[in-house]
């Protein structure tokens, strides 16, 4: 039966030059490292996200009159609805790590140098995509938490002249958050935003694969620092097969992902559904100690510690601007940040102010 | 005019149009309706607020509070802080008004005392006719 069917693709589509071509010849440097595995594990995050998000959406009620009970019923009556809650809940917080982790890793082994601008800024984009889900997803149970943190988040544009408030109440869908906005982030969250990831995604990996990986630049087999005037193909003819090599190393780093997301589930299911979690959003009693999400702890501390609003908010903004734009700043060759002492301390003193502020954020 | 340059021509008129004519009701059908000018009026019992005590309400939509300040009198202010929209509490024992998102502090006629809000809260007409507080 099974012969059948290859023989069928293989008439029909070449399955064994594709598989070949694609993915037996196309190879990976022999230095490729632990980190190399991360694109894939957010990818197969990504994928049971969707799986997941399509399963709460079968019981799920988009309206703020009965959202957050049928999220409640997810939890108690369906059964194993706890289960799909959570993995999606628990999944969302990890794969921003994973994203985080992978971004990471890029910057530390300057693999977004020329030629790779684009990949990087198309890496950085899904990232703000990923965000997106996730702070549209937060509103959807309905609950305390949800509601307040939208309030924080969808009042941010206010601080701009002229235009801020318009954006504020497109975002809201009037003046305050209500049912309107549940609606608009609901759309957002399940129709508009997987297709831009989706897109991203393909652009993102047509860039590596056009290009060539990036090998890492450390040790004897490093990636020479040459200026790069005319496109070419980056191969490695000694390298490893991508397939089955790296294929199984992504695996078991994706097996990893699922024994961590399994782990908060079984022990610390609670982790990120704190108490306001679980109590239907009042919109007039804001609860005290509001707090984002674990990564969005550091830019709330920073605009509690920042007087002017305007200020604040703009840094921030220049901020991302300027991690996504990097790229086109940093022009030198040199990809070995160990070899550039100044972009090292910049880089760990950013790392360490962020982990700084996180904890402020989470204590204070 | 060539056949290829006007045919170019006449693609990009046709493509702008469709963009625009797309492009105008897409803004106009996202941005929510605009609101009537409501003229609400809400009336209180004075003996509802003892000095030194408050009452949340909402008047036009909007959460506020009516505070009894000792010598001062009534005032009604909007609870919504003027940092980042949470709904700032009533603190009696600091005889202020806290915002829990973000540690913003105002006093009790609503200016801001500390933290990160740009300016004070806003205030509602109110006035006191017999035993009643009037607010709008």
């Amino acid at each position: 039966m099974w012969q059948r069917i290859r023989n069928g693709l293989e008439t029909r589509i070449g399955l064994e030059d594709l598989i070949r071509t694609k993915l037996k010849r196309y190879s990976v440097p022999r230095n490729t490292n632990i980190f190399y595995t991360l694109g894939g594990v957010a990818l197969a995050a990504f994928i049971i996200q969707a799986v997941t998000g399509f399963f709460l959406l079968i019981y799920y009620v988009p309206h703020s009159d009965h959202a957050f009970r049928s999220v409640q019923q997810i939890m108690t009556s369906v059964p194993y609805g706890w289960l799909f809650r959570l993995m999606h809940v628990v999944g969302g917080n990890l794969i921003v790590a994973v994203v985080f982790l992978h971004m990471l890793s890029v910057f530390f082994m300057g693999s977004y140098k020329k030629p790779r601008e684009l990949t990087w800024v198309a890496g950085w984009l899904m990232l703000l995509v990923v965000l997106t889900f996730s702070l549209s997803g937060y509103l959807l149970p309905w609950s305390q938490l949800s509601y307040w943190t939208t309030t924080v988040v969808t009042a941010m544009p206010t601080t701009f002249p002229y235009v801020g408030d318009y954006i504020a109440n497109v975002l809201r869908g009037g003046e305050f958050v209500s049912g309107v906005t549940l609606n608009r982030f609901f759309a957002l969250h399940v129709a508009l935003l997987p297709p831009i990831l989706v897109l991203l995604m393909v652009v993102h990996i047509f860039l590596i694969r056009r290009i060539g990986l990036s090998s890492p630049p450390f040790g004897e087999q490093a990636e020479k620092a040459e200026p790069w005037n005319e496109y070419r193909h980056v191969s490695y003819p000694d390298g490893y097969s991508f397939y089955p090599y790296f294929v199984l190393k992504e695996l078991y780093m994706v097996l990893i992902y699922l024994v961590i997301m399994f782990f908060i589930i079984t022990f610390v299911p609670t982790l990120f559904l704190p108490e306001g979690a679980n109590i239907p959003a009042d919109p007039l009693k804001t609860p005290a100690y509001i707090k984002p999400q674990w990564y969005f702890l550091a830019p709330y501390q920073m605009l509690k510690l920042i007087p002017n609003k305007f200020l604040g908010i703009s840094i921030q903004l220049f901020l991302v601007g300027m991690f996504i734009l990097w790229p086109f700043f940093d022009t030198k060759p040199e990809r070995n940040i160990l070899k550039r002492p100044l972009l090292l301390a910049t880089f760990m003193a950013s790392l360490l102010l962020w982990v700084v502020l996180t904890i402020w954020g989470r204590s204070s | 005019m060539k056949r290829r340059k006007f045919l170019k021509s006449l693609l990009a008129v046709l493509g702008s149009t469709t963009v625009v004519s797309f492009a105008y009701p897409l803004v106009r059908f996202i941005a929510p309706p605009g609101k009537k000018a409501e003229a609400e009026r809400l009336s209180l019992r004075k003996d509802e607020i003892p000095a030194g005590e408050s009452k949340e309400i909402v008047f036009n939509n909007t959460p506020a509070i009516i505070i009894n300040r000792p010598g001062k009198g009534y005032i009604a202010l909007s609870k919504v802080c003027t940092h980042l929209g949470c709904l700032v509490e009533f603190n009696k024992e600091k005889g202020s008004l806290i915002c829990p998102c973000h540690a913003g502090e105002f006093n009790l006629d609503g200016k801001v005392l500390s933290g990160p809000p740009p300016k004070p809260l806003a205030e509602f007409p109110l006035r006191v006719e017999g035993e009643s507080i009037i607010v709008g």
